[in-house]
């Protein structure tokens, strides 16, 4: 498995990749962004502006909108936020069915042996949780010959950035309509960046032979022409879905 | 008749498979429905003039390969069939379909990619399990569409019916009060069932293609009167036919009886034709069993835990794991396409198992992490829910390598046949006693087992597998040694 360290990426760029990485290469990838640049909005791919995001706030700050090639919720992402990204092969992991909720719970059992002793960590529903705050959301897609689980970790995060989402109206059962102030929780009050992240790589260690890998090589050798799906939404597109959820 | 009853008794013969009741129906393509199953080839003991027999449960989904192949379905695909949103995970009723790869009118190859659909957190490609031409596309991006519900139709090749069955796909055939598509009504008129007795699980008590297979099988089993309900382990095989009631029966009816072979026996002539191209070799060994025998008894004498029996096996399996540590090529699975071996890290050992409902192989999964008696206690789990026929897709998929305790019926020893994708098998004869020469000349009496491990040895070599099984003999024979890996 080839393992990609970031710092500081922007989200966009490091969706991009990934998108790439699933289409076009055969190998195994795990992906870690300790951080992203500016503070965006990413939502999932078909995700309705109108009901997800406070759009007047958001054109108005001009806060940047991603609308990500995989399934999944909407999230507000800045430094304080960790990425993970696994990109597999059908075969990869021995035994595991390439379908949802056996990614879903093969990514928990690895994110255990990370947070070991630490807290009452779960995955619950499609979150990872301590008791029942979440700190961790996924998002998946799987195609016919590979799968990509990513995971956007809450290390930290700006109270002020989640007032530009609205409380979805599709939230898991144990959200039990909470805020978000108090549905989510800091991964910093338990773990420092740094821990996180090599935790992370060595419980990845366990299961794959790792190669860290350098993002020039994937630049050059790209041959096709690959267009990913992955888009800024225009503030054209903002202000329609804007009047038209009215 | 008596022919059915003269081809059942070799069917049971060369084993009776076992059907999970209530799973996803025949090969399907892999990212539909949760594949439940997992080949097994289990343990043939072949008679000496050869061909050699396969006990299969057939089914599919391993990583190794050819599940792909074993997806061509055996049933006949005729006309314009519904393609379903199959299912994608527990609990997911419905999906949004995103976009679609293809348009009416399009030729599609079989798991060509026809669409995009969105779960919870997922999205998933669908791919085609037919070759054809997509005649219908029956939901637009954004729609949500139910689990089971149709996506499309297509036109699938190899047409047998006359166009005139073709158009009348309008009225839903409730003609019998039951619901169901042509192609399924073909299936059960092949079968020779009536479809109106069958229970329907799709929606509207429609009644589906797996609904059929079921049934078929069901009745297949329930109707052999040559079953006997063998609760012990181990093949229930025999080299030949062995009856004289058969010999008897069949001087008093001459005549041919033509049986097709259908649903899990026809996928059989398939998989052991795939088995039958892994080019096999056998080794043959003895082991002392003196050592065992007093630790069973030892386990036996100071066991606090009641409800527990203690036999020889668990110990067998304990020791087969310490010995794969040191081997791990024997715990492996082939990819002949990228020519790779996959040395699987866990220890999942099949134990083979006759039950009233046909031979099955569970496996206990993870070994190297079991102790000798929690070992005991998921073997006698794995016992009683064989014996129920209540084994779960997951207990029966997985395995690494099998173990065949044929010794518990009797004979020497066989000449397994891999259980495809695993590399390796173990039969197991019975212990018998047996004099021995000891250094000095003297004569003694050691209970002995024999035991053949089949390989394949596109895989394995002779070397490797001689020394895994010295291995594996040294823990038997000297059990303490165990004690020097206890953790």
């Amino acid at each position: 498995m080839n393992l990609m360290r970031f710092k500081g990426l922007p989200i966009l760029k490091q969706l991009h990749i990934e998108e790439q990485l699933l289409r076009t290469s055969s190998e195994n990838w795990c992906i870690i962004n300790d951080g992203t640049n500016d503070p965006t909005i990413v939502m999932g791919v078909s995700g309705k502006p109108a009901e997800l995001l406070e759009i007047e706030s958001v054109l108005r700050d001009q806060v940047p909108v991603i609308r990500r090639f995989t399934g999944g919720g909407t999230v507000i992402v800045d430094p304080g936020t960790i990425f993970v990204t696994f990109i597999c092969n059908k075969e990869a992991v021995p035994d595991l069915q390439p379908y949802p909720r056996p990614i879903m719970s093969w990514s928990s059992s690895l994110y255990s042996k990370v947070f070991q002793g630490i807290g009452d960590f779960h995955l619950r529903e499609n979150d990872y949780v301590f008791g029942n705050h979440k700190f961790g959301g996924n998002a998946q897609s799987i195609t016919k010959t590979k799968w990509i689980h990513h995971t956007s970790f809450l290390w930290d995060f700006d109270v002020r950035n989640m007032a530009y989402l609205k409380l979805p109206k599709r939230a898991p059962a144990y959200r039990s309509a909470r805020g978000h102030l108090d549905f989510i929780c800091r991964l910093k009050d338990y773990m420092s960046r740094s821990t996180f992240i090599d935790k992370t790589v060595e419980a990845a260690r366990t299961q794959f032979l790792l190669r860290s890998f350098e993002l020039g090589t994937i630049e050059n050798c790209s041959e096709t022409e690959f267009r990913p799906s992955t888009r800024f939404l225009t503030n054209e597109e903002l202000e329609a879905a804007a009047v038209a959820g009215q | 008749m008596i022919g059915r009853r003269l081809l059942q008794k070799r069917v049971w013969n060369s084993g009776r498979r076992w059907i999970f009741p209530s799973s996803p129906p025949s090969p399907v393509p892999a990212e539909y429905c949760k594949r439940h199953f997992s080949t097994h080839v289990l343990a043939a003991f072949s008679s000496p003039s050869d061909n050699p027999i396969n006990l299969k449960i057939p089914y599919t989904e391993n990583k190794c390969k050819f599940f792909s192949s074993n997806a061509v379905a055996d049933l006949p695909t005729n006309g314009i069939v519904d393609v379903p949103l199959a299912q994608t995970g527990e609990g997911i009723a419905e999906c949004e379909l995103l976009k679609w790869f293809v348009h009416e009118g399009d030729e599609v190859d079989e798991f060509q990619p026809l669409c995009e659909v969105q779960s919870d957190k997922a999205t998933i490609e669908i791919t085609s399990r037919y070759k054809g031409r997509v005649a219908q596309l029956l939901h637009v991006p954004g729609s949500i569409v139910k689990v089971g519900e149709t996506l499309l139709k297509m036109d699938v090749e190899e047409n047998r019916i006359p166009p005139v069955v073709l158009g009348n796909l309008e009225n839903e055939k409730h003609t019998g009060g039951v619901l169901s598509t042509p192609v399924v009504r073909n299936l059960a008129k092949e079968h020779g069932i009536n479809i109106n007795e069958v229970q329907g699980s799709g929606t509207d008590s429609r009644v589906l293609k797996e609904d059929i297979l079921k049934y078929a099988a069901q009745k297949d089993i329930l109707e052999d009167p040559s079953f006997t309900a063998t609760a012990d382990l181990g093949e229930p095989l025999h080299g030949e036919m062995s009856s004289s009631q058969v010999s008897a029966e069949v001087s008093e009816h001459y005549e041919d009886t033509i049986v097709r072979l259908r649903g899990f026996q026809r996928t059989m002539v398939k998989t052991m034709s795939m088995a039958a191209k892994v080019p096999h070799f056998h080794y043959v060994e003895e082991i002392d069993c003196d050592a065992l025998a007093e630790l069973k008894a030892s386990f036996q004498t100071n066991n606090s835990e009641p409800g527990i029996k203690f036999t020889f096996l668990p110990i067998l399996i304990k020791s087969l794991s310490m010995a794969l540590n040191k081997y791990p090529m024997v715990n492996s699975c082939f990819n002949e396409e990228s020519v790779e071996v996959i040395l699987r890290g866990s220890h999942n050992i099949g134990i083979a198992m006759a039950t009233p409902f046909g031979l099955v192989v569970p496996n206990i999964k993870n070994v190297q992490s079991l102790s000798i008696l929690e070992i005991t206690k998921e073997l006698s789990r794995l016992q009683q829910l064989a014996l129920d026929n209540k084994l779960s897709p997951d207990d029966i998929s997985g395995g690494t390598i099998t173990l065949s305790n044929i010794g518990a019926i009797g004979g020497k020893f066989g000449a397994p046949i891999v259980n495809l994708p695993e590399v390796a098998i173990i039969a197991m004869g019975r212990i018998q006693k047996l004099p021995r020469v000891a250094d000095d000349g003297d004569i003694y009496s050691a209970s002995i087992m024999t035991v053949n491990i089949g390989a394949d040895h596109r895989v394995l070599d002779g070397a490797t597998v001689a020394r895994f099984c010295n291995e594996w003999k040294r823990f038997i024979e000297k059990p303490e040694l165990l004690m020097l890996h206890m953790k």
